[in-house]
């Protein structure tokens, strides 16, 4: 198990450096880079020396390699360097907004949690009723619709019930509990509901496989209580495959929030990322995909470990 | 089936096989209306889209600053917008847009997703495991934030488009062909062929691809309403389909907040489009997938 997880969290290293290496590229490629951006795009004319010595103030004078060399130098050393646009180091930039996102991810996967496991034990014990059908048809259109529209849906009727917009600022939860949560509910219960869906067709999926097991027949053939065999022999096997889902999409509701955050006047990590591509920000993209990126992989390797721990069956080499 | 298409089909046998395909067709609706639902709602959509010069009441380019954010009525059913321009027409031309996108973005990704695949297990060793790791990188960016930063890079257009949503469902379709093509490595059939001094192209592409139809149109059809949900959600961020051309995310994109007031059916109407359209790809993916594999379970 030691050695299982040493090698794992040796692999993460080559794949978080494939990843910066072709962030670093991309942004790299993409056209225009700030300083044009910044100076010439309102058609302001800016002499060539101007421009010139900007670039070199953000160190993008230097050939490409050296410029990679010069990122991963400071990630070696801890320091993920300064914006390019605001001029703030990126971990204070970072640090600021990542509350807000990850608070949100945390209220949608609750939520998620507390819908997705009843109503998906429901609809396979209740297989082919019409409890399963409304449950099935539920979480499907919970697939289709966007989580931005429904954030515009949920806008529009708390404009038109209760004259109420989304506030320009976030409040934070230890300030003020109530203004952050009333303000928070909304963008989670948004993103909860795509969420809540995926995670319930996965608890029904499970469930309806569980039940036909064997330990499953001889629980009913000692006579035990529906409910007894329901949670403690179905339940509790059916709902491995559940908690890899709700992992992985927690991890990617780290920055993944991007559409939602701009419906709701967000400003969260997935807004930051949306506007430093917009204003060719490398430093700041690259942070911020590294970052998510880190997010995802450590969180699926966390749950891998959970999987290992919450089933004796599963051992890792 | 590669024989078949070798030997050159004879009209007789093409007339059979419509009728076969015919039957299995009426077949899916009887045992899957739910299926049958989705596939309705997308022949609506396809239909809207091609017949949209004749269906459609207005230009949905057309402006006219004299209707401007007109509640609905019977000269604009579902109202205006900003520009005076006629909801419903947009709607209509915007399943263009998104047929379009979503089609060549699935159509791209599991293609070039299943060569990868089956490719990599092909040769194996060292070459697989190095596009196994090639996979991973691409796997831990989140889809959208790939998808934005390829946009950053080519530009904002129907075209792009459909490559940067194409770029991150590769690794995810490599890696579910990668299983299948896996147990078809090992057919005598595909050693049949190496034995006959057949290169791996041939090998890959005559003898081991075809074998995983199934899992491939699991996947296109799973991807399709992924992908017509992607480009709304890039359309709405103004890294998607550039005004003025009518797409569904963009439409949404300037009635946010500014005109939830004054004009809520600009908010409404493009999201239901959205909805209903990946609503129908899900649910026809579904019970396809019921049909052609049910151990193969995509979420």
């Amino acid at each position: 198990m030691h050695r299982y997880i040493i090698r794992r969290v040796l692999l993460m290293i080559p794949t978080l450096f494939g990843v910066a290496v072709l962030i670093f590229l991309l942004m790299r490629v993409v056209p225009g880079d700030i300083v044009a951006l910044r100076y010439t795009a309102d058609g302001g004319s800016v002499s060539a020396e101007t421009l010139a010595a900007e670039r070199a103030r953000l160190g993008l004078d230097k050939s490409i390699p050296a410029q990679f060399v010069d990122w991963m130098g400071g990630l070696l050393r801890g320091d993920l360097g300064q914006s390019m646009w605001t001029g703030r180091p990126i971990s204070y930039e970072i640090a600021i907004r990542f509350q807000v996102s990850l608070q949100v991810a945390i209220m949608a996967t609750l939520f998620a949690i507390l819908l997705s496991i009843p109503l998906g034990t429901l609809a396979a014990l209740k297989q082919d009723t019409w409890v399963d059908y409304a449950i099935r048809i539920f979480s499907i259109a919970g697939l289709a619709t966007p989580s931005f529209w429904l954030g515009i849906i949920m806008i529009l009727g708390l404009l038109i019930v209760f004259q109420w917009l989304p506030p320009m600022a976030t409040v934070s939860f230890f300030r003020d509990p109530w203004a952050n949560l009333s303000q928070l509910i909304w963008p989670a219960l948004a993103v909860g509901y795509r969420y809540s869906a995926v995670a319930t067709r996965m608890t029904r999926a499970t469930v309806l496989e569980v039940l036909r097991e064997d330990y499953v027949r001889t629980a009913r053939a000692k006579g035990l209580w529906e409910r007894v065999i329901v949670v403690r022999h179905a339940m509790r096997n059916a709902l491995l495959p559940v908690v890899t889902i709700i992992g992985l999409e927690f991890a990617f509701l780290i920055g993944g929030l991007v559409v939602t955050e701009q419906v709701f006047n967000l400003n969260g990590i997935g807004r930051l990322m949306v506007e430093s591509i917009i204003r060719r920000d490398y430093t700041m993209t690259q942070a911020l995909v590294l970052l998510t990126a880190t997010v995802f992989i450590v969180v699926n390797f966390a749950v891998d470990l959970l999987y290992a721990w919450l089933d004796p069956r599963i051992r890792y080499r | 089936m590669a024989v078949a298409a070798d030997a050159g089909v004879a009209v007789g046998e093409e007339r059979g096989r419509a009728l076969g395909v015919l039957r299995a067709v009426l077949r899916f609706c009887r045992t899957k209306p739910l299926g049958a639902a989705g596939g309705v709602l997308i022949l609506l959509m396809v239909v809207a889209a091609i017949l949209a010069p004749w269906i459609a009441p207005y230009d949905p380019l057309e402006t006219d600053y004299a209707a401007m954010l007109a509640a609905p009525s019977a000269d604009h059913w579902l109202g205006t917008d900003a520009f005076g321009r006629d909801v419903l027409s947009r709607i209509i031309y915007g399943a263009r847009t998104a047929l379009l996108v979503g089609f060549g973005a699935s159509v791209i990704g599991t293609t070039v997703g299943s060569v990868v695949g089956v490719a990599s297990t092909y040769f194996g060793g060292k070459i697989d495991l190095l596009v196994q790791r090639l996979m991973d990188i691409l796997l831990s960016f989140p889809i959208i934030v790939l998808a934005m930063a390829v946009v950053a890079v080519l530009g904002t257009g129907a075209t792009n488009v459909i490559l940067a949503i194409a770029i991150p469902m590769i690794p995810r379709a490599a890696r579910v062909i990668r299983s299948s093509a896996l147990a078809i490595r090992e057919m005598p059939y595909v050693d049949a062929a190496r034995a006959l001094g057949f290169g791996p192209t041939r090998i890959i592409f005559r003898h081991m691809l075809p074998n995983v139809v199934a899992p491939f149109l699991i996947l296109l059809t799973a991807f399709l309403g992924q992908a017509i949900l992607l480009e709304a959600s890039l359309s709405f961020l103004g890294l998607g389909v550039a005004e003025p051309t009518p797409a569904w995310g963009l439409m949404l994109k300037g009635a946010a907040v500014e005109f939830a007031e004054r004009a809520p059916w600009m908010g409404i109407f493009p999201g239901l489009a959205i909805s209903a359209a990946v609503f129908g790809f899900n649910l026809l993916g579904d019970s396809l997938r019921d049909v052609l594999d049910p151990r193969l379970r995509l979420q």
